[in-house]
């Protein structure tokens, strides 16, 4: 690596080393050397617009603002003159000419503070009206910081409407600063371009087109406006009413294969809000409503066991750990490996899914590890998974030069994905779209097919055949009607390019001809070069086949070793799982799709949420969710990431991997003496080396399905729609049931 | 679907807005940016409805309301000041009987004001529709409202 | 050939439009038809002359006798006393005519002759008709250019002539040309900036309506100079006169082959495509402006990087203003000495003012860079209209100075008037007289930056709002003294910390007009 070169500047006496290219206040902040600025934001380009930033530079007139000044060598700097800091006052003073101030300048704002962390409605303790953000406010953070105690004029207060109307979080333009935060991140960073300036001047204000609410507008909800703004002006409806937070935890979104970074925020007990983090290297903070939103209503829910329950004809009863792992034991004793069905989830962690594996091979004798996964895929489990696992990270599609996106939209999930087609696509890289409903890459696209799922394979295949000059076959002959020159066009760039990204989404799972169309993505990958970067719902779908959670596949046996190059061989009765077949006992591990499930007489349910179906369990174990656990998952870029406890096991719920490993305990079965995460993690070292602080990507071997692998027979797959351990977000989280109910 | 063959005349290119936002716009009967213009034009750019709306609300001689067959646009700024345009602002206002934005009952006529117009050599001055009117007085004020009346 | 006996020239611009110069043309033809005269007489188009209030303005020649207020009615008459029998129609000639720029130059006035650069063929030529500016010397500097001088000598001869930048900074021109030669770029633009939106300025439309090919070669010329590829004319959207101008010009000089490829048969190929504003005072502030023309709000950049190394679509950029380019062809044609002749030592050429407000005859008149704002008003103005007296004038538009009467003696010029905290800015002189409200016309000015300033930085758009509120209490005798002070302390953060120079300077119309007139606002406040 070469050294990067440094530029030597002196601010406030103090020599330092900045970068070519960084601004002033970027390389302060870099020595912690504190300028006061609101528009200016980390991986946001300079605005320059609150002019609090000002400081003084020898040669250079007046005040330059140290957002938009690029350092230069011997470039000297003063940021605490008399001067800056009055000039620093007085422009705050306009600002807050129209910002309600209350909260800074009023006399009882010390008796106010005893209130902190509570909303304060009119009339409440000393009468103020409440702003969401209050001790959380940037704004308040610099006015104490400049020192300003009173402001000479009287606060104009603008009397918007409050825009309470759209999921997830309120809008309350009175307290806005007009930084452009929110309008910058939107447009730039995420690419989406909801909210745009409006008007101009002193009554400039900020939002969609005509007025319209951000639902109509094709808002995504990420909240990246709500993270970057520094006031009250735009607040998070949940976590508003919770007050300061007091810690917070990395950690990784469980909601999807992606493997996004949050920061959860926290107070003692519960997850307050989660916040993208920018600096992270799998997706630099693009994360989706899910992660956004979607965790304190979800963990929170008032519906969560707390308790283990047992079935009696006059309800649930509550019955102590003891009692349900007894319960639990006492059921699984003396079955034979046909008489139970045991489903794991790949929205486990990976500690959870080695030891659910241990537990149905070593405690039920079974090898039918099932699970919704190849409930859903059925006979094309192989297939997917072959294509899943050697994903291409997600960085492949920043460089290409022709995308094709199928079964893919962004708008709802998979962020990261689809923001970096968007921007390959204003680089310049040629874009296709192929769904059945109108995408948020359309908008980019040269292309936006938007046709059946049954015509799919029929695209991919006219693509490929005009990509080789082929002649149009008839077939094809509708599609070429609709987009005609286009796709000569878009074809030609594609043949002509040499990086060419195919984006499979989880639209083609829930296709009746996923078969067809897995069969042509792999004619793309294979005979026409394309990388193939695959974004699907199954959170752990690696870390389940690298623990070997599925059947026939030992732990380990997967994952490539530099040596061993091979493909997997599995026998093809191995994936055929039985639906039709009644079961004496079926244990839900994390999973509720009953509905594909065959009859039994005891019900086992593993979870934090009670399932959506009329079956009821006959034994409830509840479980801690991923905001309570510690361990690993392995995304779909085979990435190994961390997940950590933000807060305590909501009451008495347990780990999933604690609940195996008692049951098997009292049956007296199995080697499973784990004490805790790092005593499996341990164990799990021995096939991954150096787990869980793993560096690099994993990288798996094929699998090779020996024979035909016959149907499960239930028909069509669960939906899976947006779903964390087989519970649908939205029945949980009321904004996302809002937003998915104007996508269907 | 005039809309379509204004768009076909310039290239799709983002540098273009403010000229077809101007044809749209002259070409409305009412004189003003519809949503359905506002949403041609994006799309037929391929950028946000956002976008072109916050385009069209920077810039003054666009107008997102209907206004009548003739737009009187009155200027405000200091030489026009100087040579009386505020009283003259008071008399359209009483004459037409309509606020500053607002269009006059029978939808013939819409005032406004607006920053100079370069015409300042025969202030207090307006702008009709395309044609500048200087040298205002109460009376040829009358006399201009009178003549559009009849002709519309 | 026939021997045309006389010539009528009708000014055709947007002021004498409005008093109905087409008809009046028709039936100048239809007469001069009728009369037999047709063979003998010929009526030329031309922009606008220089005088405005005045209606519908014609020339005679070659007698070179104006008339002015001419209605469609009088010319049966005119054209059967001037044209038929050679009376000229006393009735309807323009009295004050000697001492009104161009007409100088003919006629020995009180003043020395007026030199005329940039207005030199505004109402002789027409400016529709390429060829007329051909015959008029026009063209011949790019000619010269791209024949016998490097880019680097013609950026030589603009830095050598002193040409400042008449957008209203005063920026040498040269330097700004030679940063441009100077930086590197596969593709460069020059634009010209005819968004001309500051009060009582309208001196770029003239040209724009009178001689739009003097500004397309003053775009070659510069397009050559710094290696440019295109060229664009921002022009405000109301200016809808210019646009077709400058429109009819550009598709004419493209078929001479002055635009286009391979210009003259040289390597040089250059084109120019017109621009129309909607309406932002901004916009006439560089960056704004090249947002604007990318198709975006008019929000001004971050400087630096400046246009010329990062502008229109991140490309090198030359942004110069109308009267500026219409300087280039004639200093190439004559020479950066012959241009230094004009002018003050450290300020060279002319300037085209225009005079408004309370003088006898509002207009436009091209001087001498330095010329004191006293003769401006009372030789060229005509003085205080109705024998009133002066009192002051708003010198450089809204984001100019307001100067007393103290300040008559002063040299019109940018180095001069910024010694005394005041902008020649684009040289809008606005006349006041003794009745007038001076804090009156301070809240019209203030009323207009709030209305104009885009709203990006906090110090200008709240600071206009305060301002404004402000100047409304002290205009209706609501405020107090503090008020004042205020008032000056709020201009003074603007200025200090605002992001472009809408905002930044605010402050010279509002500590001008306290300087000069602060009696007439402590009158107004209570103590």
């Amino acid at each position: 690596m070469t050294k990067e070169k440094t530029i030597q500047i002196t601010i406030d006496n103090k020599t330092i080393d900045a970068r070519p290219n960084q601004t002033i206040l970027q390389a302060a902040r870099e020595y912690q050397i504190y300028i006061p600025s609101l528009c200016a934001m980390e991986h946001l380009s300079s605005y320059g617009a609150c002019r609090l930033c000002v400081v003084e530079v020898d040669g250079l007139r007046g005040f330059p603002t140290s957002c938009t000044t690029p350092v230069e060598e011997g470039m000297v700097i003063r940021t605490d003159t008399a001067e800056v800091k009055g000039l620093r006052q007085e422009v705050l003073k306009l600002l807050l000419s129209e910002h309600p101030a209350s909260c800074l300048f009023c006399t009882e704002q010390d008796e106010c503070k005893q209130y902190m962390g509570t909303i304060r409605k009119v009339g409440a303790t000393t009468g103020c009206r409440y702003c969401p953000n209050d001790h959380r406010c940037e704004l308040q953070q610099i006015a104490e910081n400049i020192g300003l105690t009173e402001t000479s004029y009287p606060v104009y207060y603008r009397n918007f409407p409050v825009e309470k109307y759209d999921p997830f979080y309120d809008r309350d333009y009175n307290l806005c600063i007009l930084c452009g935060r929110c309008v910058r991140v939107c447009n730039n960073v995420r690419l989406n371009g909801t909210l745009s300036f409006k008007q101009r001047g002193r009554v400039t204000t900020i939002g969609p087109a005509f007025d319209r609410s951000h639902i109509d507008a094709g808002c995504e909800f990420c909240g990246a406006c709500v993270t970057a703004c520094p006031t009250g002006a735009l607040s998070v409806k949940v976590s508003k009413w919770y007050g300061r937070p007091e810690g917070q935890v990395a950690t990784t979104c469980n909601y999807c294969s992606a493997g996004c970074r949050l920061i959860l925020q926290t107070t003692k007990t519960d997850v307050i809000d989660a916040l993208p983090d920018y600096d992270s290297a799998v997706e630099h903070g693009i994360i989706c409503v899910k992660g956004r939103f979607g965790i304190t209503e979800y963990v929170h829910s008032p519906l969560r066991y707390g308790t283990p329950k047992e079935m009696t004809p006059a309800g649930y009863n509550d019955i102590s750990w003891e009692e349900a792992i007894a319960k639990a034991a006492g059921k699984l004793s003396g079955l034979k490996p046909d008489d139970c069905l045991i489903v794991v989830s790949p929205q486990l962690l990976t500690e959870d899914l080695f030891v659910a594996q241990q537990f149905i091979r070593q405690v039920t004798g079974s090898e039918e590890v099932a699970s919704s996964f190849i409930f859903d895929l059925d006979g094309d489990a192989a297939s997917f998974i072959n294509l899943a696992l050697a994903s291409e990270p997600f960085e492949t599609i920043e460089k290409a030069q022709g995308i094709l996106a199928v079964g893919f939209d962004s708008t709802y999930g998979y962020s990261p994905i689809g923001v970096k087609a968007k921007q390959a696509a204003q680089a310049g890289a040629s874009l296709m779209s192929l769904n059945s409903f109108e995408s948020n890459l359309d908008l980019l696209s040269k292309i936006a097919f938007v046709v059946n799922s049954s015509r799919w394979a029929d695209v991919l295949d006219l693509t490929m055949s005009r990509m080789s000059k082929g002649k149009a076959e008839k077939r094809f002959a509708d599609l070429v009607e609709m987009w005609g020159s286009d796709l000569n066009k878009t074809c030609e760039t594609f043949s002509c390019s040499s990086h060419n990204v195919l984006i499979v989404g989880p639209g083609i799972i829930d296709s009746p001809d996923r078969g067809k169309i897995l069969r042509s993505i792999e004619r793309m990958k294979n005979e026409y070069s394309w990388k193939v970067v695959v974004a699907h719902q199954y959170t752990n779908l690696a870390g389940m086949f690298a623990m070997g959670a599925c059947p026939g596949i030992k732990p380990g046996e997967m994952i490539k070793e530099a040596s061993a190059d091979k493909a997997v061989v599995l026998k093809a009765e191995l994936i055929h799982i039985d639906l039709r077949k009644k079961r004496k006992l079926i244990y839900l591990i994390g999973d509720a799709s009953f509905d594909s499930l065959p009859e039994c007489e005891f019900l086992i349910y593993q979870n934090a949420l009670p399932p959506q179906c009329s079956r009821q369990p006959d034994l409830i174990l509840p479980v801690s969710l991923f905001t309570e656990a510690s361990g690993t998952v392995i995304s779909a870029e085979g990435r190994v990431l961390q997940v950590k406890e933000a807060v305590a096991p909501y009451m008495d719920s347990k780990p999933d991997w604690w609940i195996l490993k008692s049951i098997a305990e009292k049956m007296g079965k199995g080697k499973m003496k784990f004490n805790d995460v790092s005593s499996i993690q341990g164990e799990i070292k021995k096939i991954i080396k150096g787990f869980p602080a793993v560096k690099k990507r994993i990288e798996f071997k094929e699998i090779e399905v020996k024979g035909n692998v016959k149907t499960h027979g239930k028909g069509k797959p669960a939906a899976w729609k947006s779903s964390y351990r087989g519970i649908p977000l939205g029945e949980v989280v009321s904004g996302i049931k809002v937003i998915e109910l104007k996508g269907g | 679907m005039y809309r379509d063959a204004i768009l076909k005349k310039f290239d799709p290119r983002l540098d273009n807005i403010l000229f077809i936002l101007h044809e749209l716009q002259d070409n409305n009967p009412q004189h003003y940016l519809a949503n359905a213009d506002i949403e041609k034009c994006a799309d037929y750019l391929n950028i946000p409805y956002s976008y072109v709306h916050g385009v069209v609300t920077f810039y003054s001689m666009f107008s997102l309301k209907p206004r009548g067959r003739y737009i009187i646009r009155l200027c405000d700024s200091p030489p026009c000041h100087l040579m009386g345009s505020e009283s003259l602002l008071d008399y359209l206002k009483k004459k037409l009987k309509v606020d500053v934005g607002k269009t006059t009952a029978d939808g013939v006529f819409t005032l406004e004001i607006t920053s100079c117009l370069g015409i300042c050599g025969v202030a207090p001055a307006l702008m009709m529709n395309e044609e500048m009117i200087g040298n205002l007085t109460p009376e040829r004020v009358d006399t201009v409202l009178e003549e559009r009346r009849q002709t519309s | 050939m026939n021997i045309v006996r006389n010539h009528v020239l009708i000014s055709i611009d947007a002021g004498t439009l409005m008093s109905g110069a087409r008809a009046v043309e028709d039936a100048l033809v239809k007469e001069i038809v009728k009369q037999g005269l047709d063979k003998e007489v010929s009526v030329l188009e031309t922009g606008s002359i220089g005088i405005t209030g005045r209606g519908v303005i014609l020339v005679v020649y070659p007698e070179g006798i104006y008339y002015a207020d001419v209605t469609p009615d009088d010319v049966p008459e005119l054209v059967e006393e001037h044209l038929l029998k050679g009376r000229p129609l006393t009735r309807l000639i323009l009295t004050e005519t000697p001492k009104r720029t161009i007409i100088t130059k003919e006629k020995t006035g009180l003043l020395k002759e007026q030199p005329r650069i940039v207005l030199k063929n505004c109402g002789f030529i027409d400016p529709e008709n390429i060829d007329e500016y051909i015959a008029a010397g026009g063209y011949e500097g790019i000619a010269k250019v791209l024949q016998t001088m490097t880019s680097e000598d013609v950026v030589a001869e603009i830095k050598s002539s002193g040409l400042l930048g008449r957008g209203g900074a005063g920026f040498p021109t040269g330097m700004k040309w030679d940063f441009a030669i100077k930086t590197p770029g596969d593709e460069k633009f020059v634009i010209c900036n005819a968004d001309e939106g500051e009060p009582g300025t309208f001196k770029d439309r003239l040209i724009l309506e009178g001689d739009p090919h003097k500004l397309i070669e003053g775009m070659l010329i510069a397009g050559y100079a710094i290696h440019g590829t295109r060229g664009f004319v921002y022009i405000r959207g109301e200016y809808s006169l210019s646009i077709e101008r400058i429109e009819k010009a550009i598709l004419d000089a493209r078929a001479y082959g002055l635009l286009g490829k391979n210009i003259l048969e040289s390597n040089f190929s250059f084109d120019i495509v017109v621009m129309k504003g909607a309406g932002a005072y901004v916009c006439g502030e560089e960056t704004a402006l090249i947002e604007s023309l990318e198709g975006k709000r008019g929000h001004p950049r971050n400087k630096p990087p400046f246009p010329i190394n990062a502008g229109l679509w991140g490309k090198p950029t030359l942004v110069n203003n109308v009267e500026t380019l219409a300087n280039i062809s004639e200093i190439i044609r004559n020479g950066a000495e012959w241009y230094k002749g004009y002018g003050t030592e450290k300020c060279s050429g002319t300037k085209v003012f225009t005079i408004l407000g309370h003088v006898a005859t509002p207009g436009l008149v091209e001087t001498e860079m330095g010329t004191t704002l006293k003769d401006i008003i009372f030789e060229y103005g005509g003085g205080i209209k109705n024998g009133k007296t002066f009192k002051g004038a708003l010198v450089g538009g809204a984001a100019g100075a307001f100067l007393g009467p103290d300040m008559l003696n002063v040299k019109m010029d940018f180095v001069n008037l910024k010694e005394y905290s005041a902008a020649l800015g684009s040289g809008a002189i606005l006349v006041m007289n003794e009745d007038t409200d001076m804090v009156d016309m301070l809240k019209s000015v203030l009323h207009f930056f709030k209305h104009e300033s885009c709203g990006h930085c906090v110090p200008c758009r709240l600071g206009t709002a305060r301002l404004v509120e402000l100047i409304d209490d002290i205009a209706a005798s609501k405020a107090k003294k503090e008020d004042i002070d205020q008032l000056l302390e709020i201009t003074r953060v603007m200025k200090d910390s605002s992001f472009c120079p809408l905002g930044q300077s605010v402050t010279l119309p509002v500590s001008s007009a306290l300087k000069y007139f602060k009696n007439e606002f402590m009158s107004r406040v209570t103590s």
